[in-house]
């Protein structure tokens, strides 16, 4: 009778510990956690990346920012923008070795020119950093992605937009930033395509607006003292639009003149719905940023094509991001300001 | 195993008081509570005061980081505050507030001026500058419709009632401003500093700033509070700064706080008992708050449970075993005993119990078995001192019929006798003397059976010669068994019998035939009367007497039934062996009286 016993006493005393047991060793209470959404891309609030900028305090930046923060917000990460105040390409220069210094987890830059960055840029490559660029390009660096306008394509759609709206018939300048890459492409799409498709334009000068407002309408302005009759013009920047609207205002020439403007600016965007610019080219600025991040974010996780250490080889990350352009005229414009 | 008398009444409930139980269980019990009591009372003890230690240091560990934070953000904040003097000691910024018309240059040397502040602190999403006309400057927010008044706008009307004092609005809903990078009223945070006129205190305009919502979510969110917390931010009114979607929830009552600066509570949200630990911000007055989840202990308390749990599991086992084997150890020898115990109660004396332990059931054990030894020996000595009482006894029987002095003094009568010449007085006091003579027989119990026969036939001698022609007898012994042995004196009480309650009673004479023969290893002996017989009762009185010898001997002393005394003998010398008297009887016809004894080959 007493064997039973102890059995009985030994498995009950076993069973409760074994209940104990499994209450607080094994089981993982679920239940208790925050009903987090399990989502794919999670990343540390720990990582840090960076936007680089030149001629830091443009409001053009603003958008490709917010883009970059929507991204950091999603994939609960940490951002910082960094950038040179002035259009100075050792400035720029200056900045980014200093943010590489800090090692980030990635690094997003826009070229001032497409060569200055270069040995900085694969500085950053060498030491293990993911670095992209946007919006204004450097191909010779060793950068796993570019995300842009394709500006050739730019300046096309421009130039169609100015030989319709002139009818094929005219002259036309274009005012842009000489030195820089994305300039000189936008310039060229559209010389050449006016060349292929509207032989009746002329594109009689080429000028420089200084990527400032006053530069661009100064430059304005000696277009029409020089070019009276020009018909059309084409900036390939914010600035540009802006400073060239300015001046046709002053002259009292709004209306007559055909402005092809750049970007999507409060201030172009008003001359566009009141007419002084007939058209302007709003380019994808909320996707460079957010697309920035996301490339960053996945080429710091390693979450790469396989096999594409190798870098003769294939590309870890899409070399090219057309970010696209779109067509802004009045009938449209209102979609393009802020909610 | 139980052996406890009890009352059939009660007997459940009696058994189970603890004075009752069996000393096995009663040491069970004591055992057990004497290893688990302990170990449970310390183990609980033990979680409860670490849970209470861990408790509070993760609850200082917060207020802690919740202070931290705090600072942080009023740097941020303060940043912001400073961005508001910044911007109001500008000198184009002082133009467009004072002028009535400011000019296009100045107005875009402000907003050069202002560009500055969101590149360099990139924290902020946008600033704006409005004067008291409603005129505005900024390079990233603008008017929804220009129609409504910016002045008329909650914000501003806030700042002139700050008097100049920076203030904080918080998420700036239903405003009639927005950014032109489309911040979301929920992504930024506002705060407004009204410009006064130092000499008037009239308000020349208000600067608002709008804080980026992302650096107080990296803030809140670098800060791990445990397993299960997180950090939430909400201003004094009660709206929220910034609560994490995996709260669940959107806002707490801010009469939660109970209007302290610090503190903690426990609340239910969505059937969810939370713990809130806060701290507010003097300077924002955001209080921030740690939630946390109560239903699970923190890690380590569950670890630690984990280990006490175990170690108390371990000490239990230990004393279950432990408790087992001790109250089993110490209550099998007593069993043992009382086994033996037992056997002795039931009459076997002869088992001892067996055992080799020094201890007191040992002890117990022997001086039980020098016990039972003493009572063997005094059974013995019982024994003996019985048979010698016997003896004793049988000896004044035998003394009673005692023939020395009489046979003395009947030869001296015999002499007389045969002086005076009477020949018949001389016969009788001859065959009494002879029948003493055998009687005595120099004090030997056995005599051969011819001897005995001679014994008898000098009685019946006698009593013819008294009863004349009432009286006949024969007697008849098998010569072949004439000198064997036998008992003396044990026909003649018999044929006495014969003579006085059978012959005499009888009308008429009577004859008594005595025989002597031998039946296989026995001698059988025979007394056959023709007398009056006996009737059924005194037959069973008589048979029963020879059944208890010993008692009828010494109550039918003195009544003349010696019958008794020789079948005493004859069970005394023989032992209840084949010997013994028998009777048969019938009224009016006869009785016969038979003697059997076993051969004895001793001679005389």
């Amino acid at each position: 009778m007493k064997k039973p016993l102890l059995l009985i006493v030994y498995g009950l005393v076993t069973g409760l510990f074994l209940l104990f047991f499994w209450y607080y060793g094994i089981r993982d209470d679920k239940q208790n956690d925050w009903n987090e959404n399990p989502i794919g891309l999670m990343g540390d609030i720990e990582e840090k990346y960076v936007l680089v900028t030149f001629q830091s305090d443009l409001d053009y930046w603003r958008s490709i920012m917010k883009g970059f923060e929507d991204a950091a917000q999603l994939l609960n990460v940490s951002i910082e923008f960094r950038g040179a105040s002035q259009y100075d390409a050792n400035e720029e220069i200056t900045v980014l070795e200093q943010v590489i210094a800090r090692n980030p987890a990635g690094i997003a830059v826009t070229a001032i020119n497409p060569e200055a960055l270069n040995a900085t840029i694969d500085k950053a490559v060498n030491a293990g950093i993911p670095i992209v660029l946007f919006d204004s390009g450097a191909p010779d660096s060793r950068a796993s992605s570019f995300l842009g306008t394709d500006n050739y394509s730019a300046g096309a759609t421009a130039a169609r937009e100015l030989g319709r709206l002139l009818s094929g018939q005219g002259d036309a300048a274009v005012l842009t930033q000489p030195k820089q890459l994305n300039h000189q492409e936008r310039t060229k799409g559209f010389v050449e395509t006016i060349q292929q498709e509207f032989p009746g334009i002329r594109v009689i000068e080429i000028a420089d607006g200084k990527g400032s407002v006053p530069g661009s309408a100064q430059a304005a302005k000696t277009l029409l003292d020089t070019h009276p009759d020009i018909d059309g013009f084409f900036a390939t920047q914010a600035n540009g639009g802006v400073g060239i609207g300015q001046t046709l205002r002053e002259r009292g020439l709004t209306g007559r003149k055909v402005v092809i403007g750049f970007d999507t600016d409060k201030g172009t965007l008003d001359m566009v719905k009141d007419g002084t610019i007939n058209a302007t080219l709003a380019q994808g600025t909320w996707n460079m940023g957010y697309w920035s991040l996301i490339q960053l974010f996945h080429q710091n996780h390693d979450l790469v094509q396989p096999n594409s250490e190798d870098m003769n080889g294939a590309h870890p990350l899409p070399p090219f991001i057309d970010t696209g352009i779109t067509i802004v005229t009045k009938d449209n414009v209102d979609n393009y300001y802020a909610k | 195993m139980q052996t406890v008398d009890m009352k059939p009444k009660h007997s459940f409930f009696r058994r189970l008081l603890p004075r009752n139980l069996p000393i096995r269980y009663k040491l069970l019990v004591h055992f057990l509570l004497i290893t688990i009591l302990p170990s449970l009372i310390l183990g609980l003890l033990t979680d409860f005061v670490v849970n209470r230690i861990i408790e509070k240091q993760m609850n200082e560990n917060t207020l802690q980081l919740i202070s931290k934070v705090n600072r942080s953000l009023e740097f941020y904040v303060g940043n912001v505050q400073n961005t508001t003097y910044l911007i109001s000691y500008n000198p184009e910024v002082r133009e467009f507030l004072y002028q009535d018309k400011p000019d296009q240059a100045a107005r875009e040397e402000a907003l050069e001026f202002m560009r500055g502040f969101p590149t360099l602190q990139t924290e902020i999403a946008g600033i704006m500058v409005v004067n008291a006309k409603g005129d505005y400057l900024s390079n990233d927010m603008y008017s929804r419709s220009a129609s409504k008044d910016l002045t008329l706008e909650t914000w501003y009307q806030e700042a002139v009632a700050g008097k100049g004092i920076f203030k904080v609005i918080g998420h700036p809903y239903g405003r009639n401003v927005t950014t032109h990078a489309n911040y979301k009223d929920t992504e930024v945070v506002s705060a407004v500093r009204a410009i006064l006129d130092p000499d008037s205190q009239k308000v020349m305009g208000v600067v608002l700033i709008d804080l980026k919502l992302r650096v107080i979510v990296e803030t809140a969110q670098d800060v791990r509070l445990g397993k299960t917390g997180l950090l939430m931010v909400m201003d004094e009114k009660g709206e929220p700064i910034y609560v994490p979607k995996q709260l669940g929830f959107q806002k707490i009552p801010l009469m939660w706080l109970k209007g302290q600066p610090s503190g903690q509570f426990v609340e239910t949200i969505n059937d969810r008992k939370l713990q809130f630990i806060f701290r507010k911000s003097s300077f924002t007055n955001w209080s921030t708050i740690g939630v946390f989840s109560t239903e699970e202990a923190s890690p380590e308390v569950r670890q630690i449970r984990l280990y006490v749990g175990t170690f108390v599991f371990v000490v239990c086992l230990l004393g279950i075993t432990a408790s087992f084997a001790l109250s089993h150890g110490i209550s099998r020898p007593i069993h043992r005993l009382m086994a033996f115990m037992h056997r002795a109660e039931s009459g076997d004396l002869k088992t001892r119990y067996w055992g080799d332990t020094m201890d007191e059931v040992g002890m117990l054990g022997r001086s039980y078995n020098s016990m039972l030894t003493k009572i063997g020996d005094l059974l013995q000595l019982t024994e003996k001192q019985e048979r010698q009482k016997r003896e004793a006894e049988l000896r004044i029987l035998q003394a009673q019929i005692k023939p020395h002095f009489l046979y003395n003094t009947l030869n001296t009568i015999d002499w007389m006798a045969r002086k005076q010449g009477a020949q018949d007085v001389s016969e009788m006091v001859g065959a009494l003397s002879k029948l003493y003579r055998i009687g005595l027989s120099k004090g030997n119990e056995f005599i051969p059976l011819a001897e005995e026969f001679d014994h008898v036939r000098s009685y019946l001698q006698i009593q013819k010669l008294r009863y004349r022609d009432k009286l006949k007898y024969s007697l008849d012994l098998d010569p072949d068994i004439a000198h064997l042995s036998s008992l003396k004196v044990i026909l003649q009480p018999i044929v006495e019998n014969a003579i006085y309650h059978g012959i005499k009673e009888r009308r008429g004479p009577g004859t008594i035939t005595v025989r002597g023969v031998r039946r296989d290893h026995a001698i059988e002996l025979s007394v056959i009367d023709d007398g009056i017989g006996m009737d059924g009762q005194t037959l069973a009185l008589m048979r029963e007497r020879l059944d208890h010898p010993m008692q009828a001997s010494a109550e039918a002393a003195g009544t003349g039934y010696g019958l008794a005394n020789v079948q005493a003998r004859l069970k005394l010398t023989y032992g209840t062996s084949d010997c013994g008297i028998s009777i048969d009887s019938e009224p009016n016809v006869g009785t016969t009286v038979k003697l059997k004894f076993p051969i004895h080959e001793e001679g005389g």
